[in-house]
């Protein structure tokens, strides 16, 4: 019933021809009208196509969905524009690293079309189109303990989780609105149902979208109609269906106490940095970006720490100290310059990561264990993101688990007045949380996270 | 060979190789218990009796239980919660709290050196996914304390290891250790990769403060804010502790790790003695003590064991493991270390002879599980 409900409302919405603010993206490996057929019961309305052919176009637009024509940076990349354009393409994806001359060109021959650039991160300019999107990502998950983390014993660091969520909250402080991130899986790799869901709920949860893309063995798979594959894709549509379910995340803001003021151009734009490291730490964190750094932004913060201090301006840097001298918490770190120029870049560097270790040092020690918002407990495969929204009355709290297992027994312990909280999830109904007092703030358990939820609290 | 005949085999072991006449013994307790799903706290209540009740032990009293959380909770055998692998299971805690206070106890107070932090126990106990309200209700007055550096005490208490020191004359460990009338040894049933055995004695071995023993220890003062293990001064040997503790008295001559941790541990059960060893064997791991020891892998022997002396307890617990508690260096599970259990033994703490001591309740055969492939 309630996939069917579900259904109706996308159904709804997609013949209603969303534009490219709702998109819901997918790389589709095939050009048969047939295949459309896989699209039933999801919210996908948007494909992303190499082989784009005028009846494949029809066949989708009759069913409201866009069809995108991928060009690569090929010598005929114009000509390939103009070819999509006469198959009646709804847009235009040049993914690649391109000259500026030749994307003009194809601006040009696209005519009216939206074109949307998915290129390296190092090309990246946050807010400059309507649609800011990569095809470099980490593929989101749990990485695998090394034999020296073996060898200390118990005294072992913790698991690092690979995410994509640094670079997407930094890029949209930077002033991406809509935000694609069109890594695809891992080579030679069939990935789990899981590992999909993390990867969809790993964009989402940062207010991106994951541009869905098939590995090799589940779209031979899926091309035959294997019921196991059509299943799997039916369950990944799910955590598409659950995001798409509540556009008003993403216009919430990020809700703590802490504020991380860095400057877009050196380093945000690669993962592994200092806010995937905060985000390990499972502190609620407010990514500034350093040209919009102002009074307002820190309303609410307590600690900052300022990443880039050569980065500000005099007045910004007077805004940081009227932040201090308020009696509040600034932690200035030496300049630790990140060269995220080069187009093949993804994460940090050794040398990169030993300084930005080295500023997460101190900022561990200035967070501690104090609540700042939000602090969570059991949840060492988890990430995490606190968003409130504008009239403060709302909070939500994404826990988003890479294990390949649930979780259980995870706390939240919360800062605020809040009177009522539900658990949601992806693949459960909405469940009502017990609200208790703690030492410093409230706090509600959860059973058990599957490989996302989230926690809603309302005043 | 039948379980008859391997409890018959290492029973007569003594024979062999002569234990300390005058140790003391006392009564050991072993229940069958499936699953953390059954009445625990029914089966707990039902061992202390076997062993004599409680109530004269802990009635108006404080009571100290040192549980065991070995290792950051974040680490995970296979992804299972880490009460069910390598820690203490919170409802043998609760059922512990429950008696306790039904004994007349004055409070129950829960410690132990959460890794790498000074930050409240309570803290770890809900990273490792405990409840902790529940614990809090088990008994009107349940404290919780974190023992890895000073906590909510003012000084450290030292205690002198009486007789001869193995490894260091004294230990300098939280007041919570000092500041007690019952001290309670609460234990896993689990291999460990550098002393054999992880029981009710090894537990102790996590009284240390990192404050004074870590790693990142203070050269003069304790470090009130550790945020490393023990392996230097403990397993490695190659730096003292803060200079405020006592100083190891032979340092630098041994670097082994299968000669001192046994050494150490043998020395702090002597110098705080336990009154009081649970061991749970409900769910647990064999080949190792935590998920960062290789092939490690979950087993459910079901038993719980208990008794009023932790080395005769330990010795009927390796027993039920599969092992002589007497064995010699180098057979297992002590293949590369010395036996905790013997060297406590000639600190005079207990006797390893199980001859001499009554097992109540489940057999040593029925009880038998073993944890050698």
């Amino acid at each position: 019933m309630r996939r069917c409900a579900l259904l109706l409302a996308f159904v709804s919405a997609a013949l209603a021809a969303p534009g490219p603010a709702g998109w819901v993206p997918v790389r589709w490996p095939w050009s048969d009208a047939a295949s459309l057929e896989l699209l039933a019961t999801t919210p996908v309305n948007c494909l992303l196509l190499r082989d784009l052919t005028p009846e494949f176009a029809a066949a989708a637009a009759e069913r409201g969905v866009s069809v995108l024509a991928i060009i690569p940076p090929t010598p005929d990349a114009v000509a390939a524009t103009r070819k999509a354009v006469a198959a009646k393409a709804a847009g235009i994806v040049l993914e690649g690293d391109f000259p500026d001359a030749v994307v003009a060109a194809i601006r040009d021959a696209a005519a009216a079309l939206p074109v949307i650039q998915i290129g390296p991160r190092s090309r990246l300019k946050p807010g400059a189109s309507p649609i800011s999107a990569t095809n470099q990502g980490v593929w989101p998950g749990i990485g695998a303990p090394d034999e020296n983390a073996r060898r200390a014993g118990p005294t072992s660091s913790n698991a690092w989780i690979d995410t994509n969520t640094g670079f997407l909250r930094g890029a949209h402080a930077a002033g991406a609105t809509i935000l694609w991130i069109a890594n695809e899986p891992p080579p030679k790799t069939a990935v789990t149902l899981e590992g999909y869901q993390h990867a969809i709920a790993d964009a989402a949860m940062s207010g991106a979208r994951w541009v869905v893309a098939f590995d090799a063995d589940l779209a031979a798979r899926l091309a035959k109609r294997d019921a196991r594959a059509v299943t799997q894709w039916r369950r990944m549509a799910d955590f598409l269906v659950y995001f798409e379910q509540h556009p008003e995340w993403r216009d919430m803001h990020e809700f703590g106490q802490l504020a991380v003021v860095q400057d877009p151009a050196r380093g945000v734009l690669l993962s592994g940095g200092i806010l995937d490291m905060i985000a390990v730490k499972h502190a609620p964190v407010r990514p500034i970006a350093s040209p919009q750094l102002s009074a307002e932004k820190l309303a609410g913060a307590t600690l900052a720490v300022n990443v880039d201090q050569d980065a500000l301006t005099p007045d910004q840097k007077e805004i940081l100290r009227a932040f201090a001298s308020a009696g509040n918490t600034l932690l200035n770190v030496p300049p630790a310059p990140v060269d995220q120029s080069r187009v093949d870049r993804v994460t940090l560097d050794k040398s990169e990561l030993e300084r930005t270790n080295a500023i997460w040092t101190d900022v561990n020690n200035m967070i501690g264990r104090r609540n700042l918002g939000v602090r969570l407990f059991n949840v060492a495969s988890v990430l995490s993101n606190a968003l409130e929204s504008a009239d403060g009355k709302t909070l939500i709290i994404h826990l988003v688990n890479y294990a390949d297992y649930p979780v259980q027994n995870v706390t939240v312990h919360f800062l605020g007045d809040f009177k009522r909280a539900v658990l949601l999830g992806p693949e459960n109904s909405i469940k009502k949380l017990d609200i208790y007092p703690t030492d410093d703030s409230h706090g509600v358990d959860v059973d058990q996270v599957g490989a996302c939820a989230t926690i809603r609290l309302e005043k | 060979m039948t379980r008859r005949e391997w409890i018959a085999l290492i029973s007569s072991a003594p024979l062999l190789s002569a234990a300390e006449p005058d140790a003391p013994a006392a009564p050991v307790s072993i229940a069958k218990c499936a699953s953390y799903d059954e009445d625990v706290t029914a089966q707990l209540n039902a061992m202390f009796d076997q062993l004599g009740g409680i109530e004269k032990l802990v009635r108006n009293k404080t009571v100290t239980i040192k549980v065991n959380m070995t290792g950051s909770p974040s680490q995970r055998v296979g992804g299972r919660a880490p009460a069910v692998t390598h820690y203490t299971h919170p409802k043998l805690l609760g059922a512990a709290a429950h008696l306790f206070g039904r004994a007349g106890a004055k409070r129950v107070r829960f410690v132990e050196s959460s890794w790498a932090t000074a930050g409240p126990l309570e803290d770890t106990m809900l990273d490792s996914g405990w409840n902790v309200r529940s614990l809090q209700s088990a008994f009107s007055a349940v404290e919780f304390e974190n023992t890895n550096a000073i906590g909510k005490g003012k000084k450290y208490a030292r205690f002198r290891v009486p007789g001869s020191a193995y490894m260091y004359p004294a230990y300098d460990l939280n007041h919570s250790y000092e500041d007690t009338d019952v001290y309670v040894s609460m234990a896993k049933l689990k291999n460990h990769d550098t002393c054999g055995i992880t029981l009710s004695c090894k537990n102790v071995f996590g009284t240390i403060p990192a404050s004074i023993y870590g790693d990142d220890a203070g050269v003069e003062e304790p470090n009130e804010k550790p945020g490393a293990g023990r392996m230097r001064v403990g397993h490695q040997g190659i730096r003292q502790p803060a200079k405020s503790a006592p100083q190891e008295l032979h340092f630098g001559v041994n670097h082994d790790a299968g000669y001192r941790v046994p050494h150490i541990v043998a020395d702090l059960v002597a110098a705080r003695p336990i009154h009081l060893a649970i061991i749970d064997g409900v769910e647990t791991i064999a080949g190792g003590e935590g998920p960062w020891i290789r092939n490690v892998r979950p087993v459910k022997p079901g038993v719980l064991i208990a008794g009023l002396n932790p080395v005769c307890t330990d010795a009927v617990a390796a027993a039920v493991m599969g092992y002589n508690p007497r064995a010699e260096r180098g057979v297992a599970p002590f293949e590369k270390c010395d036996n905790i259990l013997r060297l406590a033994e000639a600190h005079g703490v207990g006797t390893t002879d199980l001859k001499r001591i009554d097992v109540r309740g489940l057999s040593l055969e029925r009880a038998l599980y073993r944890f050698s492939a």
